[in-house]
């Protein structure tokens, strides 16, 4: 999809730097993005450390190996990326961002490479390649969609993964993302919106008594009930900003007599380490799995998060057990398996306005969930119309990447990530479009704001609230794990 | 003139040959090893190699991109690789001199479409140059082996159609068929060391994607220990 570039003057307001000048002074690092405060000399030296640990225990060489034999900069990618769209500067071609790490890689950990730039003594790393790499890395949004079309089959998405990776290890990392996974791993309240337990019991019993209050029945949140089929867990933002989420999947879990529990140790599905250091990422997801052999619980189920989905499915095995792990869904593969099983009925003309779906990409560019959402909103949306292009080969919503998080580079965001995102929602013309992410919904929230669309921005189970049927006998139900 | 005719046809083609096998063969292995060791290494083991496969099929036969991003390109592109294999290795002339060494042939191309596939290439080629030096977003990422490849890959179809459809002097027509072995032999030495190794490992590309997704498991403590920041803080 082609997109127009945006205007000199938005150009202006996204790229503008959010640091005062004596700052980026001192850290001489302009870029747009909050990092940890650095000592700058030294830096390549410690890149390149940081780089040879990462090489020496993890398994990114083979691939850099591969890559590096592979490039063969037909620039194919620059078609698919919608970062590139919209500034139409060739240094968001992915290729390009790629090529900053590969040739780091070539230059310092080949032979070859090491070889010739010592006999032509040209190549080896330098602070300003620091800087670049920096500000290229934090401008993708890790949609992947450019990994998909790369005809000789470059991960760009890895490569940029790798490269926030070794970035964040000598404490070049957006400061939003650092301290929500402090406040996460180490903090007082264990998650990055830091909830303290209290307030979050507070919050749950009062969605409680709002559910009762509108549909007449008693739906619980059930805490740390043992054993359970399914261990709860959303994006921890949720409970601030997205009740009605979480009310549409009491409400299905009610109508379906599922078994399931919130874990109150730790109820937190963010995963800020995919998207900048996998040593985060592993603690993470310990963490994580610790509550659900606390609560002995069968299955983990996420709520609607992109992010936070894949991060447990895909690396639940990794790091805890391999095919012996517990077993990670998604919260729409649940709605879905229960709508098609006939437990769950939902008021097929519930919403009759125009509604459309974005695919968050964490999720749907793998082709994990993408026909069960569709299948929901079909079951009871009237008017459901579809973006183009969507499923694996959809748009970022442009927050993508841990970028929402930054509050500071919001122009940049709704300007430039979001700008062919915008353009899709807008050419639908839609009452509603569906984000089943808390990323997405944030960025989009603000997306449809700044760029002036007239569209509303919701959950898929914030809808499904509205339609969920309950039969006498599912009212009546008060299984082991509905008695909070 | 025949001496060295026969020199770069014997001599220099069996050590060229010989150099790009064993190179490829090298490469090769060393990608299949570093998967195999780095799939060994992962704490995930569930591959879908269903999936892997059917994009390995996909970007192997690429038909489908013509007609998504960039029509012209993937329309240059694909016929210059058609040309490019079928060939050096389909053609008849070729076929015979393999016999002649080996002992036994293969199915050789009609002379026609032989022509028509040289003559292709070359167009394709032309147009894969041209298209670079035309696009400010190709030169920004080009290097210069991006530009020198299909210009010395069309060298050897140039000479070659020059040798088998034109009436030329017979010094031309030993020139020409000098260049076209030189350029060939050329190609042979330089593929396992540059970009065109893709011929032999790209179908591995949608493997490795998938492989390099799978970390190994508690390397955490690992690179700690090793970068020396054990205990610190997040």
């Amino acid at each position: 999809m082609r997109t127009e570039a945006i205007t000199p003057e938005e150009h202006g307001r996204a790229f503008a730097p959010t640091k005062k000048p004596e700052v980026i002074e001192q850290q001489k690092l302009d870029v747009r993005y909050h990092v940890e405060d650095f000592n700058v000399a030294d830096r390549p030296k410690r890149f390149l450390e940081a780089f040879a640990a990462i090489l020496k225990h993890s398994n990114y060489r083979f691939a850099l190996e591969h890559f590096i034999r592979m490039t063969t900069k037909c620039a194919k990618c620059a078609v698919e990326c919608p970062i590139y769209q919209a500034t139409n500067d060739p240094h968001d071609i992915p290729c390009h961002r790629s090529e900053l790490l590969l040739s780091v890689y070539r230059r310092h950990f080949t032979l070859a490479g090491s070889l010739k730039g010592k006999l032509f003594g040209t190549g080896h790393l330098t602070d300003d390649m620091i800087e670049e790499m920096a500000d290229s890395f934090w401008n993708c949004t890790a949609c992947r969609r450019c990994t998909n079309e790369c005809p000789v089959g470059i991960d760009h998405a890895l490569i940029t993964h790798l490269g926030r990776y070794i970035l964040s290890e000598i404490g070049i990392a957006p400061r939003a993302l650092v301290v929500s996974v402090r406040e996460q791993l180490e903090g007082a309240t264990g998650n990055t919106s830091a909830i303290p337990l209290p307030a979050l019991l507070d919050t749950l019993e009062f969605l409680e008594e709002d559910m009762k209050e509108e549909k007449g029945i008693d739906i619980k949140f059930p805490l740390d009930v043992e054993g359970c089929d399914y261990l709860f867990i959303p994006a921890v933002s949720d409970f601030l900003m997205e009740a009605e989420t979480l009310m549409g999947v009491a409400a299905v879990m009610k109508a379906t007599g599922a078994s399931w529990t919130i874990g109150t140790q730790y109820f937190d599905g963010i995963n800020y380490g995919l998207f900048y250091s996998d040593r985060m990422l592993e603690r993470i997801i310990r963490k994580l799995v610790s509550e659900a052999e606390r609560l002995k619980a069968k299955n983990i189920l996420i709520g609607e998060c992109g992010h936070a989905s894949r991060s447990a499915k895909y690396f639940v095995p990794t790091h805890c057990g391999g095919k012996d792990a517990i077993p990670v869904i998604n919260i729409m593969e649940y709605t879905r398996d229960m709508l098609r099983n006939g437990k769950l009925k939902l008021n097929p003309n519930t919403i009759t306005e125009t509604v459309t779906y974005h695919d968050p990409c964490n999720i749907a560019r793998q082709g994990w969930v993408v026909d069960q959402p569709r299948e929901i909103i079909r079951a009871f949306c009237t008017n459901f119309v579809e973006m183009t292009p969507n499923r694996e080969n959809n748009i970022c919503c442009g927050g993508g990447g841990g970028t929402v998080s930054i509050d500071e580079i919001r122009p940049y965001r709704t300007s430039v990530g979001g700008k062919a995102k915008a353009d899709q929602i807008r050419a639908t013309g839609a009452k509603y479009v569906i984000a089943p992410c808390a990323n997405c919904k944030k960025q989009i929230r603000e997306l449809l704001e700044d760029q002036k669309i007239d569209c509303e921005l919701i959950g898929l189970h914030d809808l499904i609230y509205n339609a969920v049927i309950f039969d006498e006998s599912t009212k009546s139900i008060d299984t082991k794990s509905q008695k909070g | 003139m025949q001496g060295l005719l026969d020199f770069s046809a014997g001599p220099l083609f069996r050590l060229t040959f010989f150099i790009m096998v064993l190179g490829l063969a090298r490469i090769l292995i060393l990608d299949i090893w570093g998967a195999v060791d780095a799939y060994r290494k992962a704490g995930d083991k569930t591959i879908d190699w269903g999936t892997a496969t059917r994009k390995t099929i996909k970007w192997l036969i690429p038909i489908k991109s013509v007609f998504t991003h960039k029509p012209f390109y993937s329309i240059f592109s694909i016929s210059f690789h058609v040309g490019l294999i079928l060939v050096p290795i389909f053609l008849l002339a070729h076929v015979r001199l393999w016999e002649t060494a080996i002992g036994f042939g293969w199915l050789s191309l009609p002379k026609t479409w032989a022509d028509i596939l040289t003559l292709v290439a070359i167009i394709a080629g032309a147009g894969i140059i041209i298209g670079r030096i035309a696009s400010s977003n190709l030169r920004f990422l080009s290097r210069k082996q991006d530009y020198l490849w299909p210009l010395l890959l069309i060298i050897p179809f140039v000479t070659g159609y020059i040798c088998s459809n034109m009436a030329v002097s017979p010094a031309t027509y030993q020139l020409s068929k000098l260049i076209h072995i030189l350029s060939g032999e050329l190609i042979f030495v330089l593929i396992p060391f540059t970009k065109i190794t893709h011929c032999v490992i790209m179908p591995l590309s949608q493997f490795i994607m998938m492989i390099a997704w799978k970390f190994p498991a508690h390397v955490d403590d690992d690179i700690c220990t090793t970068l020396n920041k054990k205990g610190e803080p997040v």
